[in-house]
């Protein structure tokens, strides 16, 4: 693994005890310039997850609660009459000066809400009055769900859940991690002990040699007939779109990157397929099987890119 | 190959026609001879390839050749370039070091569709102009031969005088013809003879000039089907230089002098043996034989009590028969009822339609039954072949290719022996690795399958120690997998996927 990233991982492993695979998903998607869903019940440390992360690599953090009455004005800011100068004035809202901002319960606030947020995400930009104001680089997402008590909320359209890189819930910690927590915060917040070891620049050129690495047609031909055979699966009402196969592929070679490869290799697609994945798929009703039994269904199926590349003999169409 | 394959299937098919349609154990021996003669030179280029064999194509000595070598090459391999050499054995590399064309010269034999592609010279546009022109000329030739044989009263006859010449020599061999062409006495065969051998002649120009397989081929079976038809059963004299002639034609083309020579000897030889040792028709045992037949056919009237299909004195004139053909009887020959037997063993002896699907059917049978022990060679040749431009692979000049070559032969190992993971990713197969196999192996085979990812997927060229790690690891599954194989295993890895020696 990488270094520097690897010590990023570590400052955040400080304060989330033993979830070393779900932080470096999310750190993979960061890096991919993606945002990423939690879905969880509260209380797993996703605020904390994300504060050490924003500390560690030294964005700008900003975070918000959402409820139904959050409005998009919030987020994007606004303009205001001043009485000096006698011109309308344009005042940030909450997204519009952070590099990481982290939306709590993003499926609380009304439509109208996510759907500028949503937008911000993928434009980069927010348009207030008519006029075009540019978001921070980079402008990072981590969006969370509460499965429970959803008594009242605006669950996100399938659409829009498109729009996120990953989808992935931390889970409780295990008995040993929870009690090594336990032990450990007696006197002190962990939160402190993070310490900086990379600056906003540096993230910025990880970022670009992560979009460097080298996808050889074989991976994108797995890519291509893992999502392709996710369309005509049996159990299955929507597949994976386009899009998501093109985030599957950001993904992996950011996958790649963070083991410290400049290739990716059938393992980076399969290690990151699930997550990129899960919340792309629609069942038919009354299926039987959970969305994660497809996709190690479809995993299983299709004939893996090492076999292809070995025995091309073997190649079907 | 299949082409190759083809012309040794009809050739065997016509062999089985008249093998199993002859009633004569002198030609029977001659026919399997030249079948044996036809197929022993060339059997190893007409079922194996001709370099799949060869000895320097095996990757015998385990070294990268490297520039400096490739450069010291015999120069007794190469000569100048000529117009109308074929461009695909220009030897490019030493060309471009001495700046002249220059051909490589090697005796491996060339296919002729390579003559095809070379570029014209203006000699060569002009012999192949005189080749046409003479193939047209050759055909009209042949053309003519053949309608002046059928329009001219006197050739017709001749001929007809001819093919009785044919059917007695036929006849010394074997007791009997069906027919007799119905020809005045001493009708000369001389304007027949002319036209016959202008037509032998043309189409044997043809066959050598254009260098077609097909022709000989589509001779091969009418000749065999002739005989079949009239039943005749040719002098050893006159059937194996028709056939071993036809035999040459059909080998591959330029056929090698110690193959045509061989051939020579062993046609030789055979026709030789077949002619001191089993000259033809005993007419003691045959005329012994007809008596048997007769007697049985009395026996089993007398057994069914009943005469149906012959009347009382025909059955008489059945006894005197032999003996009157013996002594040359002639005035048994005027009786009727002497004729009438004749009119019955015709009826009986000539094929009928149905008779010729019989045969056909019977005849397609039994060289189905000749062909099909060559196939599994056939196919075993394939999966060889393929092994082989594996090892070749191995010592590729780039260290990526050969890792995976080497890689793809430990996993068709395992593969074979059980020990693999499907359709899991290769770094994974560990998982399921039984623990029979040496200490530590599963941590090797995966840092192997990493290199092969590596080689597989990344741009960067691989370094040189990897290749040396793979080939340590494929000598360790091999020793490893081998030991532990049962015997059944051991003959699959050794015949069916060819993974060792």
């Amino acid at each position: 693994m990488r270094p520097q990233l690897e010590s990023v991982l570590h400052e955040v492993e400080k304060v989330i005890v033993g979830k070393r695979e779900a932080i470096s998903k999310i750190l993979t998607a960061l890096l991919a310039d993606g945002h990423v869903l939690l879905d969880d019940v509260p209380g797993v440390g996703k605020t904390s997850l994300a504060v050490a992360l924003s500390r560690a690599v030294g964005f700008s953090f900003q975070r918000i609660q959402f409820t139904p009455d959050v409005l998009p004005s919030d987020l994007v800011g606004f303009s205001m009459y001043d009485k000096l100068s006698g011109d309308f004035v344009y005042r940030p809202g909450a997204i519009s000066r952070a590099h990481l901002v982290l939306g709590d319960e993003i499926n609380r606030a009304s439509s109208k809400t996510q759907s500028a947020l949503l937008e911000a995400m993928e434009e980069h930009q927010v348009t207030v009055d008519g006029k075009t104001y540019p978001l921070e680089t980079p402008f990072l997402v981590i969006a969370t769900e509460n499965s429970v008590g959803t008594a009242g909320t605006q669950p996100l359209p399938y659409a829009q859940m498109d729009r996120f890189l990953i989808r992935l819930s931390l889970g409780y910690p295990d008995y040993e991690a929870q009690m090594a927590m336990l032990r450990d915060r007696q006197d002190q917040d962990p939160q402190e002990t993070v310490v900086r070891v990379m600056d906003r620049e540096e993230w910025i050129a990880r970022q670009r040699e992560a979009r460097a690495v080298t996808v050889k047609d074989a991976i994108l031909d797995y890519i291509t007939r893992l999502t392709m055979a996710s369309r005509d699966h049996e159990k299955t009402e929507v597949g994976i779109s386009p899009r998501g196969a093109l985030c599957l592929g950001r993904m992996a070679k950011a996958w790649a990157y963070l083991e410290g490869r400049d290739y990716v290799t059938g393992a980076d697609v399969q290690a990151v397929f699930a997550d990129v994945c899960a919340h792309r798929l629609l069942l038919k009703e009354n299926a039987g099987v959970t969305v994660q039994e497809v996709l190690s269904d479809l995993i299983r199926k299709t004939e893996n890119p090492d076999r292809r590349g070995l025995f091309p003999g073997l190649r079907k169409k | 190959m299949r082409r190759r394959f083809f012309g040794g299937a009809v050739w065997l098919f016509c062999a089985a026609c008249l093998y199993f349609f002859e009633n004569n154990t002198g030609t029977r021996i001659v026919l399997l001879g030249s079948l044996a003669a036809f197929l022993l030179p060339p059997v190893r280029a007409a079922f194996f390839g001709a370099d799949a064999l060869r000895d320097e194509d095996r990757p015998t000595q385990r070294t990268v050749r490297t520039f400096s070598q490739m450069e010291e090459e015999e120069p007794g391999d190469v000569r100048l370039y000529q117009p109308g050499d074929p461009v695909r054995r220009i030897h490019w590399k030493l060309s471009a070091k001495r700046g002249e064309l220059l051909i490589r010269e090697s005796e491996v034999i060339t296919d002729p569709r390579d003559e095809k592609r070379t570029i014209p010279s203006p000699e060569a546009a002009g012999k192949d102009r005189f080749r046409t022109r003479a193939i047209w000329v050759l055909i009209v030739l042949a053309l003519i031969s053949v309608a002046l044989l059928f329009l001219l009263p006197q050739a017709h006859l001749g001929t007809q005088a001819l093919c009785n010449r044919l059917f007695a020599a036929s006849e010394a061999v074997n007791a009997y013809a069906y027919r007799y062409y119905p020809v005045p006495e001493g009708q000369s065969a001389a304007l027949a003879c002319v036209l016959l051998s202008l037509f032998a002649g043309a189409l044997t120009g043809l066959m050598i000039l254009s260098g077609s397989r097909l022709l000989p081929l589509v001779l091969v079976a009418a000749c065999t089907l002739f005989q079949v038809y009239f039943g005749l059963a040719l002098p050893v004299l006159i059937l194996v230089p028709l056939y071993s002639f036809f035999a040459v034609l059909l080998m591959r083309r330029p056929v090698p002098r110690s193959d045509l020579l061989a051939f020579g000897v062993l046609v030789l030889v055979l026709s030789l043996v077949t002619a001191l040792l089993l000259p033809g028709v005993d007419p003691a045992t045959e005329r012994a034989s007809e008596a048997v037949r007769d007697r049985l056919s009395e026996l089993s009237q007398s057994f069914t009590g009943t005469v149906t299909e012959a009347p009382e004195g025909e059955t008489e004139t059945r006894h005197i028969h032999p003996r009157s053909l013996a002594e040359g009887d002639q005035a048994a020959r005027t009786e009727r009822t002497f004729r009438l037997v004749t009119v019955l063993e015709k009826q009986i002896s000539q094929p009928q339609w149905v008779d010729l699907l019989k045969i056909l059917l019977l005849a397609i049978l039994s060289s189905l039954l000749l062909i099909l022990p060559f196939t599994p060679f056939l196919l075993l040749n394939a999966r060889r072949k393929k092994a082989r431009e594996t090892e070749k692979r191995f010592q590729s000049e780039d260290t990526a290719e050969a890792v995976r070559a080497v890689f793809s032969r430990i996993v068709q190992w395992l593969d074979a022996t059980g020990r693999g993971g499907g359709n899991r990713l290769y770094r994974y197969w560990p998982q399921n690795f039984s623990d029979d196999l040496p200490e530590g192996y599963a941590e090797r085979f995966s840092r192997c399958a990493m290199d092969v990812e590596e080689a597989t997927y990344s741009s960067h060229p691989l370094p040189e120690e990897k290749r040396a790690r793979a080939l340590e690891l494929l000598r360790e599954t091999e020793k490893a997998l081998w030991s532990a194989a049962d015997l059944k295993q051991k003959f699959l890895l050794k015949y069916w996927m060819c993974l060792c020696e």
